[in-house]
């Protein structure tokens, strides 16, 4: 979900930037510290605005200069449970890799087992739990694909809609589990 | 997921009550079970003292998961007595086989996440990466066994194969050098013919300061026919030592629309190892239906499922960009390989060119000659390889920004080519000079040669094991479904399940070695002046490669041996020796990668070296003039070939055992490391020179040679000297190269430095014949010891040094150094009064 937030940021300048154009300084350097890292919960898209530039202090010892500024920025966080459009990375066997912005999904076949008992493989009851049991890997195809050999066919860039399901944050990446098993999830229709 | 009872507890504990039931759900954290546990602990009663008392505590276990009891393994009254004891099974609801990012991909949960009853780590239950393109997914053990098994039943519908192929001087060869580029733009250029097709691309932040860096890719000839045509019996991988950019630029050259390799592409990036290549990377339970093809063998522990192909090397020297994380190749085989790739693979006419005067055949030699002066790019790239250590793997990563920072501005091809001008011109200049009506100088020659087949060999072979494999399995799927003999029993063929289908699946690690193993059945190999010194002949690549092909290797000659592998320009002592078998065929290295080539016995007839196991020499001073040959022989041959030398040498006339005195009391580490040419050019004049020289230093007694070399004097002013003399000139003149070597010396105990003496003596005998000017080899492997007379002859040297030593008596107690300078002073004094005799003649 995207969300206008108010951010703070110190920014140090190195005293080869002192003087009159120091404000514009400041801006270019904030757009590029800024935008689009990942804060660990969230996405900074956009910075919309920044205002209320403090007042330089000069670090002793360094002669660089710190600027507190704070602005707004538009971010984006994703939530469990959150339905998002994505483009479809890579399709593999297990799986389907989305590329949802910068946050990169796996859609897993993940087979759960209905019947443990039988000992004969052939006899596993298999069920789907994140694609619907109708949509089946053909690695034979090329490139290969997830399809229900009818209109829905989900290959590398293919277009589709997900249902987030995990979400786990490492330094500067995200990972999310998604699911496609669900009314009006799945593969949409290019334009 | 069955608990056991953990290690932190205060055992024994005694169970009083099992608090949740058969198939009950239970959540995690949730009460198991109670139980109480006995203690010593110290309290204080009403009178105000410390006394120790036996305490009952009652405390309940809880669940390390949630899931359902499946069943109980202890009672109420049980006493669990220590650790590892099974308690209850609970079935999970999810048994996180799929991990992706640390989360569990069936449910979503953190697998990273650790509490204080967690007996083991979820994200160890999936632990295996096999996904092509990403490092972030990691299945179990049965979840990839249950992948594996639906892929290969997803092939046998199909009949195909896997196939992993590699990238760098396989399919492709790539270089940064931007000559290649002003080549594709010059059509004058000689090169233009063989670079125009070559294909670039830029990756932004690779190459030197991350400004981006132009590639220059050539596909093996016939490379699009080759992927179209095997695509359709094999399912392809791509699976490099390049970075992930990289590889999916080269695939977008060679396979733009996706339909040969798809996304199956595993780069340096997600390969998990920088050092080897791992088929388990891919195949993680089982490989009986993989091929792979590469350059090289190592890198793959020569697995069974490997066909290893001639490296392609189509811009000359430049080598593999992207191999400086894996060890270094056996230079051997990589420089043969080159080499026999413009002669071995159009046997005929071009051997006929080289042996001939004509013009083609001294410029086909310029490549080679280049190939040493220049040092080669990728030699640099390769000596990097080292441990797994993250240190050694940062150099090693900088190493190869730098190296390919120099190739985009040294330029080798650029510099190559202009030598191959200026040894052009020269040859044009001399066959202007030998006839006049030769064809135009101005023809330049080309430094790249576009004309490697060995992808239409490849192709058959592929062609062959896949027809093999499916042979084999349609055999065992027929006999599996009863066959004759169960019809006639009256059995009703049995219901073929799928899975038994997969156990009838032939083994390509099995087929295709068998394969293999025809082609050079019965033969035995013995390798000489091909196999770098210091390697071991049996684990060197070409043998390993040999022996695949079911070739025996021994490191000598025996009346088994049917093919001794030389190098064509030198007469080793394994060459004579096999010479006088006439059974024996002497092979050149060529001969051996057509059969690699071919998968064929291919006829010998066009690599036969001739070599008569008496060979005369040039000038009628045959055996004296070994040493000459010897000291060659000994940079590039294994130690065992000294031995073999020996016994050769005293088959001859034992007073010229002089010959093997010299390179045995050289340690191989001391060798010259370059076979000289200049050796070999020596004129007619120098022959007889050296020829005077030897039978004078032989036979100090025969009184008429001073006389005569002193009338021959003036063409050869060597002939004045006194063999002593001689022999001490020798010293000085090589004094300068040996100079650190004898600081070091001079530090050491006297029987040291006389043993480094002579040593440095031997070693001059040498070098001061062949000009050589480095002398510093790491070390080999040391000679045996000579016994007999060429030890006598020593003992004499020695006393010849003995005597200097006398003659330096004021300075006897000071370095070798100031030795030399003694005995360059006598040299000197000798040479002098040879002059003044000479007047005296006159």
């Amino acid at each position: 979900m995207f969300f206008l937030h108010e951010l703070e940021r110190t920014i140090t300048l190195h005293p080869s930037f002192f003087g009159p154009r120091i404000d514009t300084y400041i801006g270019e350097k904030l757009l590029q510290d800024v935008e689009g890292i990942n804060t660990g919960n969230y996405y900074v898209v956009c910075v919309l605005d920044s205002f209320d530039l403090s007042e330089g202090r000069v670090i002793p010892g360094t002669g660089s200069a710190e600027y507190t500024v704070h602005f707004r920025a538009v971010v984006w966080r994703p939530f469990k449970g959150e339905i998002l459009d994505g483009i479809v990375a890579q399709v593999v066997e297990s799986g389907i890799f989305v590329d949802v912005g910068p946050l990169s999904c796996f859609v897993a076949k993940s087979v759960c087992l209905v019947s443990e008992l039988n000992t004969t493989k052939r006899d596993f009851l298999t069920l789907q739990k994140m694609i619907p049991s109708d949509i089946k890997y053909d690695g034979n195809s090329t490139p290969p694909q997830w399809t229900d050999n009818a209109d829905q066919v989900i290959e590398k860039g293919s277009h589709i809609r997900i249902k987030i399901k995990g979400i786990r944050v490492e330094v500067d990446e995200m990972f999310a589990i998604a699911t496609i098993k669900e009314d009006y999830l799945g593969p949409l229709p290019n334009e | 997921m069955l608990l056991r009872s953990p290690k932190n507890l205060h055992y024994p504990v005694t169970v009083t009550e099992l608090l949740k039931q058969h198939n009950a759900d239970v959540d995690k954290y949730a009460p198991l079970f109670s139980y109480f546990y006995k203690s010593t602990v110290t309290t204080g009663n009403d009178f105000g003292e410390w006394v120790e008392v036996e305490k009952t505590f009652p405390t309940v276990f809880e669940s390390e998961t949630d899931g359902k009891i499946v069943s109980w393994k202890i009672d109420a009254g049980a006493v669990i007595s220590g650790p590892g004891i099974a308690l209850v099974e609970i079935e999970e609801p999810c048994r996180h086989e799929v991990q992706y990012g640390g989360m569990c991909a069936d449910c979503g949960k953190d697998m990273t996440m650790v509490s204080y009853n967690t007996s083991s780590r979820d994200s160890d239950r999936a632990t295996i990466n096999m996904a092509h393109g990403t490092t972030a997914l990691f299945i179990s053990q049965s979840e990839a066994a249950r992948l594996e098994e639906e892929a290969k039943r997803r092939l046998l519908s199909k009949r195909k194969l896997s196939l992993v192929v590699d990238l760098d001087q396989t399919i492709i060869h790539a270089t940064v050098d931007p000559t290649v580029a002003e080549w594709q733009k010059d059509e004058n250029n000689p090169n233009h013919g063989a670079v125009k097709d070559v294909r670039s691309f830029q990756l932004v932040d690779d190459g030197p300061g991350g400004h981006g860096c132009w590639y220059y890719i050539k596909l093996r000839p016939g490379l699009m026919q080759f992927l179209r045509h095997i695509s359709e019996l094999y399912e392809l991988h791509i699976y490099t030592m390049g970075t992930r950019a990289y590889a999916t630029n080269i695939a977008k050259i060679i396979d733009p629309d996706q339909k040969i390799f798809g996304d199956r592409i595993l780069s340096r990036d997600e390969s998990g190892s920088m050092q080897v290549k791992n088929l388990q990377r891919l195949f993680p339970v089982d490989t009986k239906m993989v091929a792979i093809i590469d350059d090289r063998g190592d890198v793959w522990s020569w697995s069974d499922n490997l066909i290893k192909v001639n490296p392609y090397d189509f811009f000359v020297g430049i080598g593999d960009i992207n191999s400086s994380f894996l060890p270094k190749r056996q230079e051997a085989t990589a420089k043969e390989a080159s080499q026999v790739r413009n002669k071995a693979l159009a046997p005929g006419p071009a051997v006929k060119k080289q042996s001939g005067q004509d013009e083609n055949g001294s410029v086909a030699q310029a490549p080679k000659s280049t190939n040493g002066a220049l040092s080669r790019i990728g030699e640099q790239l390769v000596a990097m390889g080292g441990g797994g250590d993250p240190n050694v793997l940062q150099s090693q990563s900088t190493q190869q920004e730098a190296a390919i920072a120099a190739q985009v501005s040294d330029r080798p091809l650029l510099q190559k080519q202009k030598q191959l001008d200026e040894a052009d011109e020269k040859a044009s200049e001399e066959s202007t000079n030998s006839d006049s009506d030769s064809e135009q100088p101005s023809q330049r020659h080309n430094l790249l040669h576009d004309d490697d087949n060995e992808l239409d060999f490849l192709e058959q072979h592929l062609r062959s094991v896949h027809r093999a494999f499916y042979e084999e399995y349609d055999r065992k799927l027929h006999g599996s479904h009863g066959g004759r003999v169960a019809e006639l029993r009256g059995e009703r063929p049995a219901r073929k399940l799928p899975v038994d289908d997969l156990r009838i699946v032939p083994d390509i690690k099995a087929i295709m070695p068998f394969i293999k193993a025809q082609v050079l059945r019965g033969v035995n190999i013995v390798f000489t002046g091909v196999v770098p010194l210091g390697v071991d002949v049996y684990s060197a690549d070409i043998s390993r490669w040999a022996k695949s092909f079911g070739a025996n290797v021994s490191d000598h000659i025996s009346g088994k041996t049917t093919h001794v592998i030389a190098a064509r320009d030198r007469k080793t002592a394994k060459v004579r020796q096999a010479a006088k078998r006439p059974h024996i065929k002497i092979v050149t290295m060529s001969w051996l990668l057509s059969c690699f080539l071919q998968w064929e016995h291919v006829d010998e007839g066009p690599h036969i070296i001739h070599a008569e196991p008496d060979e005369t020499n040039l000038h009628g001073s045959t055996k004296a003039l070994s040493p000459f040959d010897e000291p060659e022989d000994g940079t590039k041959l294994s130690s065992s070939d000294d031995e073999a030398a020996v016994t050769d040498y005293e088959d001859g006339e034992a007073g010229l055992t002089i010959a093997t005195d010299v390179n045995d009391d050289i340690p191989d580490s001391l060798l010259p490391t370059s076979p000289t040419d200049e050796s070999r050019q020596l004129n007619a004049a120098e022959w007889e020179g050296i020829g005077e020289e030897l039978k004078e230093f032989l036979g100090d007694s025969d009184t008429d040679s001073d006389s005569d070399a002193s009338e021959a004097s003036n063409s050869t002013r060597s002939g004045s000297v006194t063999p002593k003399n001689r022999k001490r000139k020798r010293e000085t003149q090589s004094a300068e190269s040996s100079e650190t070597e004898e600081s070091d010396s001079s530090a050491k105990s006297q029987l040291g430095s006389r043993l480094q003496k002579r040593k440095r003596r031997a070693l001059e005998r040498v070098s001061s014949l062949t000009n050589v000017a480095s002398a510093d080899m790491s070390s080999g492997l040391p000679s045996p010891d000579t016994t007999g007379p060429e030890g006598g002859q020593e003992e004499e040297d020695e006393e010849d040094g003995g005597e200097v030593k006398k003659a330096a008596a004021g300075n006897s107690g000071e370095a070798d150094g100031d030795e030399d300078d003694d005995d360059m002073a006598a040299a000197l004094e000798a040479e002098m009064e040879a002059a003044l005799d000479d007047d005296e003649d006159d």
